[in-house]
């Protein structure tokens, strides 16, 4: 029978095209993130293997611990003394010993604007120039520094910055902004810059001085001389080696890097596949609904086929294998366009200052696998309800004259698996996110998954009367057309609420998304109020690592407009057996100006030995004032100290710990300060301390100094950017949804020929019969919304609740925001008609009348 | 033969629509197929006419022409003095929500809509509210008050196109055009339909063209035309069943 499905597929190539196309997007976004997280992979590990080439030996600390989760996820070590350099040179077989080093370096344009995105992107780095063949990049103008002011810049920057050979700029180290030279410009193999980088190199002394500690490097590379391998090499330097110090094979590192590396970006490729699996869910109702119909339209197709002999499982695999054939050109169309997605999140991420020389996309035998079998699996998974009702149909089918398609409330097993489902999604819900229950996350996927199939299965039982509600106005507003499609959208609650349901689930996550955004954004806000009692607030805008120095907090001291400024910063440590991101002000003025709202002990407590621990944080490992707990820090290794403070308001800093400046500067060698805040000195204005401080941050390009306003905007402005990212993702799961409503309708005229013709043929004009299908595409997509706004609200309420522990905590239902959804898929819902519509208006009438 | 004029030209006022050398041609060349060729009619208002003729004759063709659904290759088609070909497709629609009556064999009415909100539905989609009282009177001719808040499904085939009769009169329309209106019905459903309809003549002056092949059927008329290879034939005054059976029976030869 394989041949019929086939035959009966071509004739239908449109709505084939139209049902594959539901899936093929979700597929599409698969292979997408696929193709370009390859792609970065391989780019990366080019990357990192062009900087290692010729390095055989790497010295180092030994990691003090693994990665800061959310800031710098390599392992973190200190940094090894500069005198084993002539130690390492006296071992024999090596060749060459160098030190090398990576700090925070901003270098301004010839306008005097910072160069690069660190705060989005690829980092600005500092190193020393290697004169050995240790060096990966290669000078295409100019030539090595000669004297401690001149610099080497990667040609990117040099583009990017309109800077040349000979030209005097500034760059922003931890040691203050420097006056330097531009003595040469390089490249980096066939890159301007790895990765899209901004790099300022050195003299390595200098390097040392200006942008890590006198006397030290981050580790020392090796080359070995002919013939003696990296093991042999390794073995030889370890002999020599003090305690705490490792040789690693240059093959070593460069794994490392690059699974460092890929890690790195697994988040991006998780993120991105959470939204390939709402839109294939999405398509799978799509192919659900558009399966289901066309078997009920086929009844006597079928009856036929049985009373002519085809068994059950025949009419069953023909289905099925019109699935098939749905998901492979889907899947198909998918990966072709999946190409097209990486490509667009390649120009994304360019967008963010990441530039991905690749030359090639990487397409792996696996992204073909996975998409294959997502695609088909969606589309088979979906069409298995569908096919086991068509087999179902009895001979007798055949002898009916006309389909009726079921149009009650659903029967009564229905609602009790219905509401079990709800119930079972609600609780786990509750239970996962209130509760202490492990593996949380998946339990609540689970949940998610389990109210939304619920809601679904509901559909049609809540579909009558809610077609009834939203569209009792149309009649009076839309007379005889609207009064046509309010009997519509309520002549087959079924079919209504199938194509409602995939909205839905679209809609849902952009309104819990929304709510979730709002609530933090209030809750930000409040805390920002709570705690930070200063006027000004200025950023570094150094991204991950760095930020401005020290100098700069103590030059805004000396401000007549100021009374004081203090500076904050950050880093990693190993608390209490866990990493964790670790906050540092000032004992006496970061904590006059920022108040944590101390619960037990207080500031005046706060010294070199001790630690102050957010209350949750607190609760979590079991800590209080007085106990004594064991920090690793990279720098310093293992330290004791005492807990000074408990603390209530993690906000604005975000860490679970804080130390004093004084503990902070014992056991860190970065001297960056991340923020400053500013107390204005009584009796000036805020705008008048303002243009104070930003006239002394004039020589620091790339920092912003924000009012107590500006500063909860910018908070504000980092929620909103995560929420337009979220927004364009979920997008693709509601042009999905549209283009299901879109195909329903179709289909939905299609059988109703007769009665269009008819219509037409006793007066109604082509332009009410237009509005008759949008207004029912318009109340479908109505409650989709309102189901999904309901469903939304519920999902907001509940992470909100669960998240108050960890600072969210004012439930914000921003109505306007989701008035605007509403509106927008109303008028999503008149998009989503306009091609049924316009073919159903061009209808020759007596044909349509003649239509059996 | 010559063509022949079926009736006396009568004063235009009294005329409910007419053609003019109506032709209809289907497709080109060798497949070129004359529907209609050169038909010259008048309906007199208040007259049952009935259209005969065998299979592919051109009857439905020139119902279909006259009621403005469908387009006349040359010639011309007038209803309630308005020329057909002069008019767009929303001119057209409007005329026939608001001038012209319509009984389809099946599926007259819209499964969605009570009897009730079938019978208005040309009125609805005018945003008008139609003349109550007449309606009244529409719904108790046809003897189907108490079917009004009934869906068609719930309705037999006779209720269903008593309806459709009702609404095609409640809209008080210059001329009601009926394609074969109890071929779906057995005969003594499609008796009491043929004779609400013949009342809606007589007692109510309704102007009525009916295309039938059945003699028993066409005997309701006050007049048949006798339609062959797209040209009128025939014509006959106050037929009996057993006449247009005879009359039939002569397209055979």
């Amino acid at each position: 029978m394989l041949w019929m499905t086939l035959k009966g597929l071509l004739a239908r190539k449109r709505r084939l095209f139209t049902t594959a196309l539901a899936v093929t997007l979700g597929v599409a976004f698969m292979s997408g993130t696929q193709v370009l997280t390859d792609t970065i992979g391989k780019t990366f590990d080019n990357l990192f293997s062009d900087a290692l080439a010729n390095t055989d030996v790497q010295v180092r600390q030994v990691a003090a611990f693994e990665g800061v989760p959310g800031a710098d996820t390599s392992d973190q070590r200190g940094r090894v003394d500069a005198s084993l350099i002539p130690v390492l040179e006296n071992v024999k077989g090596v060749a060459v010993a160098e030190g090398d080093l990576f700090g925070y370096a901003r270098l301004l344009g010839s306008d005097g604007k910072a160069i690069g995105r660190p705060e989005m992107g690829a980092p600005t780095v500092g190193a020393p120039w290697s004169e050995t063949a240790l060096n990966p990049f290669q000078l295409v103008a100019g030539q090595a520094p000669r004297s401690d002011n001149e610099v080497v810049i990667d040609r990117r920057s040099a583009t990017d910055g309109k800077l040349k050979v000979g030209d005097t700029t500034t760059v922003l180290v931890q040691a203050g902004p420097q006056q330097v030279k531009i003595a040469g410009i390089a490249k980096y193999g066939t890159a301007d810059s790895p990765g899209g980088a901004s790099f300022t190199m050195f003299r390595p002394a200098v390097a040392q001085r200006l942008l890590a500690t006198p006397g030290k490097f981050d580790a020392i590379s090796l080359i070995a001389e002919d013939g003696i391998s990296q093991t042999e090499l390794a073995a030889r330097v370890r002999a020599v080696l003090p305690a705490g110090t490792e040789a690693v094979t240059g093959a070593e590192v460069t794994k490392e890097s690059q699974t460092a590396m890929r890690e790195a970006f697994s988040f991006f490729n998780t993120f991105m596949l959470v939204f390939a699996i709402i839109a294939l869910l999405v398509g799978g109702f799509m192919i659900f609904n558009t399966f289901s119909i066309t078997v009920a339209q086929r009844t006597r197709e079928n009856g036929l086929l049985r009373a002519l002999g085809a068994s059950r499982r025949q009419v069953l695999s023909s289905v099925l294998a019109e699935a098939v054939v749905v998901g492979i050109v889907a899947s198909a169309l998918g990966i072709a366009a999946g190409v097209v997605v990486a490509t667009g999140l390649q120009a994304m991420l360019r967008g963010f200052g990441l530039d991905l020389q690749t030359g090639s996309v990487v397409f792996s035998a696996s992204t073909v696998y996975v998409s294959v079998l997502a695609g088909l699996g969606v589309s088979i998974l979906a069409a298995v309800s569908p096919a086991r009702k068509a087999a179902k149909i009895p001979p007798i089918a055949a002898m009916h004259a006309e389909v009726t398609g079921s149009s009650g409330y659903g029967s009564k097993e229905r609602i009790i698996v219905g509401i079990a489902l709800l119930a079972v999604g609600v609780s786990s819900m509750l239970f996962a996110l209130l509760g202490d229950v492990p593996n949380a996350l998946a339990v609540v996927g689970v949940g998610v998954l389990a109210v939304f199939f619920g809601v679904s299965t509901l559909g049609r039982t809540i579909s009558l009367p809610l077609s009834r509600v939203l569209g009792a106005p149309l009649p009076r507003v839309r007379g005889a057309a609207g009064a046509l499609a309010r009997e519509n959208a309520m002549r087959n609650p079924k079919r209504t609420a199938a194509s409602a349901s995939a909205l839905m689930i679209g809609v849902g996550l952009v309104g819990f998304i929304t709510i979730l955004a709002a609530s933090t954004k209030t809750s930000i806000n409040a805390a920002i109020d709570r705690s930070v009692t200063g006027d000004l607030v200025v950023n570094a805008g150094s991204g991950f690592f760095g930020g401005v120095d020290a100098g700069f907090a103590e030059r805004l001291d000396s401000v007549p407009e100021v009374e004081f400024a203090t500076g904050v910063r950050f880093g990693g440590a190993k608390i209490a057996d866990k990493v964790e991101r670790v906050g540092a002000v000032d004992a006496k003025s970061g904590f006059a100006i920022i108040d944590v709202q101390p619960v037990q002990g207080g500031p005046q407590d706060m010294g070199r030995d001790t630690i102050a621990v957010w209350e949750e944080k607190a609760k979590e490992v079991n800590l209080k004032v007085g106990d004594q707990v064991k920090v690793v820090f990279k720098d310093t290794g293992e330290q004791v100290l005492r807990v000074a403070m408990i603390f209530g308001e993690d906000q604005p800093l975000t860490t679970p710990y804080l130390l004093s400046m004084d503990a902070y500067e014992a056991n860190f060698l970065d001297r960056y300060d991340a923020q400053v805040y500013v107390k204005k000195a009584p009796g000036v204005t805020t705008a008048a301390a303002l243009a104070a401080v930003e006239k002394v941050a004039a020589e620091y390009p790339g920092i912003k100094v924000l009012d107590q306003e500006g500063f909860k905007a910018q908070a504000a402005q980092q929620v909103d950017t995560v929420l337009g990212l979220v927004y364009a993702l979920l997008a693709l799961a509601i042009i999905i949804a549209l283009l299901g409503i879109g195909n329903t309708l179709a289909l939905s005229i299609f059988e109703r020929t007769r009665e269009l013709g008819l219509l037409r043929a006793v007066g109604m004009t082509r332009a009410q019969l237009r509005k008759t299908i949008r207004w029912e595409s318009v109340l479908i997509a109505l409650q989709g919304t309102v189901l999904g706004l309901v469903i939304g609200v519920f999902f907001g309420w509940a992470l909100v609740t669960a998240l108050a522990d960890q600072g969210i905590d004012r439930f914000t239902i921003p109505v306007v925001s989701l008035l605007v959804v509403a509106v927008i898929a109303a008028f999503a819902g008149v998009v989503a008609a306009a091609a049924p519509s316009r073919r159903a208006s061009k209808l020759n009438i007596l044909k349509a009348i003649a239509n059996q | 033969m010559a063509e022949r004029v079926a009736t006396a030209v009568a004063p235009a006022s009294t005329v409910a629509a007419r053609t003019l050398a109506a032709t209809k041609i289907y497709g080109k060349g060798q497949t070129e197929v004359r529907a209609l060729d050169g038909v010259s009619v008048e309906f007199p208002q208040g007259q049952f006419t009935a259209i005969m003729g065998p299979s592919g004759s051109g009857k439905s063709t020139l119902l279909n022409c006259i009621a403005g659904l469908d387009t006349l290759t040359s010639g011309q088609a007038f209803v309630a003095g308005a020329d057909l070909s002069t008019l767009n497709d929303n001119q057209l629609t409007i005329l026939r929500r608001d001038r012209v009556g319509f009984i389809f064999q099946a599926y007259n009415l819209v499964p969605t809509l009570t009897a009730r909100e079938n019978i208005t539905l040309p009125m609805t989609l005018a945003g008008r509210k139609g003349d109550k009282a007449w309606i009244d009177t529409v719904v108790e001719v046809m003897k189907i008050g108490d079917r009004l808040n009934h869906r068609p499904a719930e309705l037999s085939g006779g209720q269903q196109q008593r309806v459709a009769v009702a609404r095609a009169l409640a809209g008080r329309p210059a001329i009601i055009f009926a394609d074969e209106p109890t071929g779906n019905l057995d005969s003594r459903a499609g008796a009491e339909v043929l004779a609400f309809m013949r009342r809606a003549v007589e007692d109510m002056g309704q102007t009525i063209v009916m295309v039938t092949h059945d003699p028993t059927a066409a005997s309701y008329a006050d007049r048949i035309l006798f339609l062959a290879d797209g040209r009128v034939v025939d014509e006959m005054l106050e037929p009996t069943a057993e006449r247009v059976l005879e009359r039939m029976k002569r397209f055979g030869e």
